[in-house]
């Protein structure tokens, strides 16, 4: 307020008005009215800060100027101070339910005066910057709205459309945003017509700045990967990039995988993102562990590992991010990475579109309606070789005598030389053979009528798949608990060894009954990281 | 599968030609456990021509090294090849015996 402030006193008795001027001029301009209805036109006109009103007037009185001023909206804003001789408390109270903001008494005392105008002129000022800021701050909301949507914009412009027609596999995925923009990314695209590259990041912030944040790592993703098929070393050189210039702090879990379309072949390195999963076409689901490095863009300077894993027909890699886990119901229940695993175990050999579509109903009808509070990203892929050729097969028939292991290891190993499987391989294999096959006999068998093992061995271009299949009562090996390999020589136990090694030696294994025979299988990949 | 033994400076060295798996080893199980009956209790497993060692002769080398402790005596192992190496480390023997890269090393450790 620039200009004094400006009362208005409107008071029948002219001694009186001339106290009040006396006592507020110079401090603040008064104007004055003899009457209700001249205050009125004054107060109309005039829009003073401040209005004195005597409440004992003939004519329209106090009471009645002040219903009249407050039913007016130009008028109603201003502070009106009733002054009266009448102080019984009735009136008191009539005064404020009619909108008044203070009684003072006559005599007028002057302190009093002066301070309570003082008082009320400042509250007035509060309450008019008040709403001057509310109102920018409804305009700034509706801009940023604006803002909101060209940032959506931006971050489903970065996320590739259509998915690539390819005989080696399929591929799905699919990003739903929450409310506000946030910053998940997924892509795949080919490196060179033998390699693809699939990947997904989930960027730490919200808001149109992730979402620039993720444009420039998916650029960054793109450039990288041009001449470099090793994900350790893309993701170093993206997180010294993003690292610099990084005045925001931001940061982006990662996780890349790089597919060799030929063989199987996938290297892959995870910075701190969630581990996918992925599900064998023997319908087995694992989560593929291994971490790599922390979230991209933090700090630069770091060396990023990677691990290898071989794909095989139909088995399937489910990435996602934790807008997926961590969904949640109104009660705070949260979805779960564990129940990721299980819908992919349920869901069968389905396509990498389905499995999309599906999850993200899955996911819905856990919430429940609860709001979605972080983005939603699913990217599956399906390894889809053409039909494998055997490079080598063998089947033997053993008899359930003791002596036949080594019958078996004998033919396979003249299969593993003539085919080059590298000789820690085959003693590894070996070693199953004489695990799995002696339980067959100590435990499976009946050791008084002769039985048969059927054993096939099957060599196809990256990896052996060997079957055990026997005939004796349900038994399977794999259900007893591993051993305790970190116990103490004392506290060692005998027993579950064999099982372990078999486990552990091979890369995967599994254990079915069907048509009344036990079969095991095993499958050994033959490039390892 | 063949066996070896030799005393050196008090220590039964015992060299194993061939695979531990589960036909051979008893053979093994019945000679540690002549050394042990015969208060031979600080042995040490040569496994510089072993090619490999099946659950079968783990639990063999377990049951001996136990005998071997309790009777103040040690069984330690050498010489092991990458294949038996990573059955030691699979099935955690690595941490329960003793493990040493070849025969000197082991006798004078």
């Amino acid at each position: 307020m620039g200009a004094k402030p400006v009362i208005l006193a409107v008071d029948d008795t002219p001694e009186n008005l001339d106290v009040v001027k006396g006592l507020l001029v110079p401090d603040y301009q008064v104007r004055v009215a003899p009457n209700g209805q001249i205050g009125l036109k004054i107060a109309q006109a005039q829009h003073p800060d401040l209005i004195l009103l005597d409440v004992m007037m003939p004519g329209i009185d106090g009471y009645e100027v002040c219903r009249q001023l407050k039913a007016n909206p130009e008028t109603a804003t201003i502070p009106v101070i009733f002054l009266t001789a009448k102080t019984e408390v009735a009136d008191e109270a009539a005064g404020f339910q009619l909108g008044a903001s203070d009684y003072i008494a006559k005599p007028i005392n002057p302190v009093l005066l002066k301070a309570r105008v003082e008082t009320h002129l400042k509250l007035k000022q509060n309450m008019d910057s008040l709403e001057q800021l509310s109102a920018q701050l409804a305009a700034a909301k509706e801009k940023m709205e604006d803002e909101l949507s060209v940032g959506q914009k931006i971050q489903l412009s970065m996320l590739p459309a259509v998915a690539p027609q390819h005989d080696n596999f399929r591929v799905a995925a699919t990003m739903r945003a929450a409310r506000q923009v946030g910053g998940d990314l997924y892509d795949y695209f080919f490196i060179n017509p033998r390699h693809f590259c699939i990947c997904v990041a989930d960027i730490s912030d919200k808001g149109v700045p992730a979402s620039l944040f993720m444009a420039v790592t998916k650029t960054l993703l793109r450039a990288n990967t041009l001449d470099d098929s090793s994900t350790a070393s893309i993701v170093t050189r993206i997180n010294d990039q993003l690292a610099r210039d990084n005045e925001a702090s931001m940061f982006a879990t990662i996780f890349i995988a790089i597919v060799d379309l030929e063989t199987g072949v996938t290297r892959y390195t995870n910075g701190g993102h969630n581990r996918p999963f992925i599900r064998r076409a023997s319908g087995e689901v694992e989560s593929i562990p291994d971490l790599h490095g922390p979230v991209a863009g933090a700090m630069d300077g770091i060396a990023y590992g990677e691990s290898e894993l071989c794909l095989s027909t139909g088995d399937t890699v489910l990435l996602y991010t934790d807008g997926v886990s961590e969904a949640m119901t109104a009660r705070d229940e949260l979805f779960g990475e564990a129940a990721i695993g299980e819908f992919l175990e349920r869901s069968g050999g389905i396509q990498p579109s389905a499995l999309v579509t599906g999850l993200i109903e899955a996911v819905d009808k856990f919430a429940d309606g609860f709001e979605q509070s972080d983005d939603i990203t699913l990217l599956a892929f399906t390894f889809d070789r053409a039909p494998e050729q055997v490079v080598r097969e063998l089947q033997l028939s053993l008899t359930n005598n003791l002596t036949e292991i080594d019958r078996l290891n004998d033919s396979f190993n003249e299969l593993a030389e003539s085919a080059d499987i590298p000789i820690d391989i085959q003693m590894k294999v070996n070693l199953v053979f004489d695990e799995l096959i002696n339980n067959v006999i100590s435990y499976g068998l009946s050791k008084d009528t002769e039985q048969s093992i059927q054993v096939g061995i099957a060599l196809y271009g990256n990896r052996l798949v060997i079957e055990i299949e026997d005939g004796g009562i349900p038994f399977n090996p794999f259900m007893r608990a591993d051993p305790n390999t970190e116990a103490s020589l004392d506290e060692r136990e005998i027993g579950g060894l064999g099982i372990h090694l078999v486990k552990e030696l091979m890369d995967e294994v599994s254990y079915k009954r069907a048509h009344d025979k036990n079969r095991v299988t095993l499958v050994k990949q033959l490039y390892q990281a | 599968m063949n066996i070896e033994v030799n005393d050196i400076d008090g220590t039964q060295v015992v060299s194993i030609d061939g695979k531990i798996d589960s036909n051979s080893a008893p053979l093994l199980d019945a000679q540690l456990n002549e050394l042990l009956s015969q208060s031979q209790a600080n042995i040490l497993t040569d496994f510089e021509l072993t090619t490999f060692i099946s659950s079968a002769g783990l639990r063999v080398l377990l049951s001996a090294a136990k005998k071997a402790k309790s009777q103040g005596g040690e069984l330690t192992v050498c010489s092991m090849n990458p294949t038996v190496s990573e059955i030691f480390a699979i099935s955690g023997f690595a941490t329960i015996l003793r493990v040493f890269s070849n025969r000197e090393e082991a006798l004078a450790g």
